[in-house]
């Protein structure tokens, strides 16, 4: 094994093989950066920004759209990421609708409180990316307290989840100013991800994961058998994966390709990729009997998945189609029982 | 089958006896740095669980050749909707809280007591109390005494441990397991036990058999 620094700067511990995976994934990425350029010069400054297909009925912005769509699903540069990600995700019509000064009063006003939120966020701060030099300073570490502290106060209800941590540190590693991050943590949470994910209960959050079982028996027939024949339950696996939107769990370039997807198609595409991660494994797992087997397996398989275009082939290409109306009509399903679950909870604990 | 009968084939090897072990407690006391220490002898500064991870071990003790699957909780109260299906079946529970931050021994008694109480399906589940990071004795905010207190008032047994320097973490585990072997309820229910390990579930458990009476 050798330590080596990842495209973003996290140190991660790989064989010789996984080393030279990592070296091609940098090239391929400078060469999408200059299809990228490529594209501005003849198409125009930031075309990008002017091509979603609801907005204008022009033929132009239709076909614009769809090769947004194809050109997004291949990486978005990480240079361009900050601007694509802010516009595509609504973040940056979210902050248009309030004070420039917003964020600054926000972090001014919130200094000095000391709440349940704020406690437990200091005791993570120095745990959320150990690996990374600049999230592991003193500098980067009062940053993403600054922003996720910011969030606790922004929307109360919430006030902060484990698992929020790792989103708002990639979400700064990339968007390189903490404003942006807040930004992206919001809508993600306020508009791309199901409400109440990360709330009190986790009432989303238990949705996701019931939904998600519904799609491994529809999609992934086999697995889902031989997991439930051996009395496995997947969320040991997928809860930290739909919590952390992949940041604990794929390398870092991998889990901001998947981003990528997220921001311009919505919290579908979670499903996608954790169909994907063990759909790559199937065979591999049908004949084992070992939970513990299983779950190592799967989970070194994720943390050595530097080549983020292996499992969005298996993704997009043999995951079947999956649209939002039908992950919002599983959503619906399994409300009631997710409600009387935790309904039944309140009360024993009462 | 797996994790099932005793005396089955686990890797290559036969055991006696499976239990089922659970770590509960506040974020950041060191559930997952003891279970580490514990299973693979090492020490990491290690990020929060989310969710629910879980580790097996083999050990031999008194002879018996034992398989333990140790499940590790995340520690944040909202977890806790999603971890109290864990309690189920689990022949025992180590309450561990950090000696040098005095809220998550209160939250013991406050919270993860009444959550055993409410969850675990074994009457007799073995519980043991840890007193984890006493290698920072400096800041000690918990005295010994008082764990030892906690314990006799809730009929835990209590060591105090340190994940990072090694001590205490092996006995912590196989104190647990020596009494878990020594209450005949919980080894007929491990021998028993055919499904449900894996799964979480909130339907009650399947009638024990006759070699679980009250005892």
């Amino acid at each position: 094994m050798i330590q080596i620094r990842d495209l973003h700067c996290f140190t991660v511990d790989v064989c010789a093989e996984d080393a030279a995976v990592v070296e091609r994934v940098k090239d391929r990425v400078r060469e999408r950066g200059r299809q990228w350029w490529e594209l501005e010069a003849s198409k125009g400054a930031a075309w990008y920004l002017h091509c979603q297909a609801q907005q204008s009925l022009s033929f132009i912005a239709a076909f614009n759209a769809i090769q947004l769509r194809m050109l997004i699903r291949k990486g978005i540069p990480p240079q361009l990421r900050p601007r694509i990600w802010l516009f595509l995700s609504g973040a940056a019509k979210k902050r248009s609708t309030v004070p420039h000064s917003y964020y600054k009063d926000l972090v001014d006003a919130v200094r000095d409180k000391t709440t349940a939120a704020t406690r437990q966020i200091d005791h993570d701060l120095d745990r959320t990316f150990p690996t990374h030099p600049w999230l592991s300073s003193p500098a980067g570490q009062q940053t993403l307290r600054r922003v996720l502290v910011a969030y606790s106060f922004r929307d109360s209800r919430v006030g902060y989840c484990q698992g929020m941590n790792f989103v708002a540190g990639l979400l700064l590693v990339v968007m390189k100013t903490e404003e942006d991050a807040f930004w992206m943590l919001a809508v993600l949470l306020e508009n791309v991800l199901l409400s109440d994910t990360y709330s009190d209960n986790l009432y989303g959050c238990h949705i996701e994961q019931r939904v998600f079982k519904e799609l491994l028996r529809k999609k992934c027939t086999r697995l889902a058998l031989h997991f439930e024949a051996m009395d496995f339950d997947v969320s040991l696996l997928t809860t930290e994966w739909f919590l952390c939107l992949f940041a604990k769990t794929l390398p870092s370039e991998t889990t901001m390709r998947i981003w990528d997807v997220l921001f311009n198609e919505g919290a579908k595409v979670l499903f996608r990729f954790a169909l994907g991660i063990l759909k790559m494994k199937e065979e591999e797992l049908l004949p084992m009997k070992h939970a513990d087997e299983l779950v190592k397996v799967v989970q070194d398989f994720a943390r050595r998945s530097f080549d983020p275009d292996v499992l969005f082939k298996v993704a997009f290409d043999k995951v079947g189609s999956m649209t939002m109306q039908t992950i919002d009509k599983h959503r619906r399903k399994q409300q009631p029982a997710v409600m009387a679950e935790l309904a039944g909870r309140s009360q024993r604990i009462m | 089958m797996a994790l099932s009968s005793s005396s089955s084939s686990v890797s290559g090897n036969e055991f006696d006896h499976l239990f089922k072990i659970l770590l509960i407690g506040d974020s950041g006391v060191g559930k997952s740095s003891l279970l580490l220490r514990f299973t693979a002898d090492t020490f990491d500064d290690l990020s929060p669980t989310i969710g629910v991870d879980f580790k097996l071990k083999l050990m031999t003790l008194e002879g018996k050749r034992l398989k333990l699957t140790i499940w590790d909780t995340a520690g944040q109260e909202r977890f806790r909707t999603l971890t109290s299906s864990y309690y189920r079946g689990a022949q025992g529970v180590i309450l561990v809280y950090d000696v040098t931050r005095r809220d998550t021994f209160t939250n013991l008694q406050d919270v993860w007591l009444k959550e055993v109480e409410l969850y675990s399906t074994n009457q007799d589940c073995v519980k043991l109390l840890v007193g984890n990071k006493v290698d920072r004795d400096s800041e000690r905010a918990v005295s010994q005494h008082e764990g030892i207190a906690f314990a006799r008032k809730y009929g835990c047994l209590f060591l105090e441990s340190s994940a990072k320097t090694r001590i205490n973490v092996q006995q912590c585990f196989e104190e647990l397991v020596r009494k878990i072997l020594e209450t005949p309820s919980l080894v007929a229910e491990a021998k028993s036990v055919k499904k449900n390990i894996l799964r979480p579930g909130n339907e009650p458990p399947p009638p024990e058999n006759a070699g679980s009476c009250a005892c």
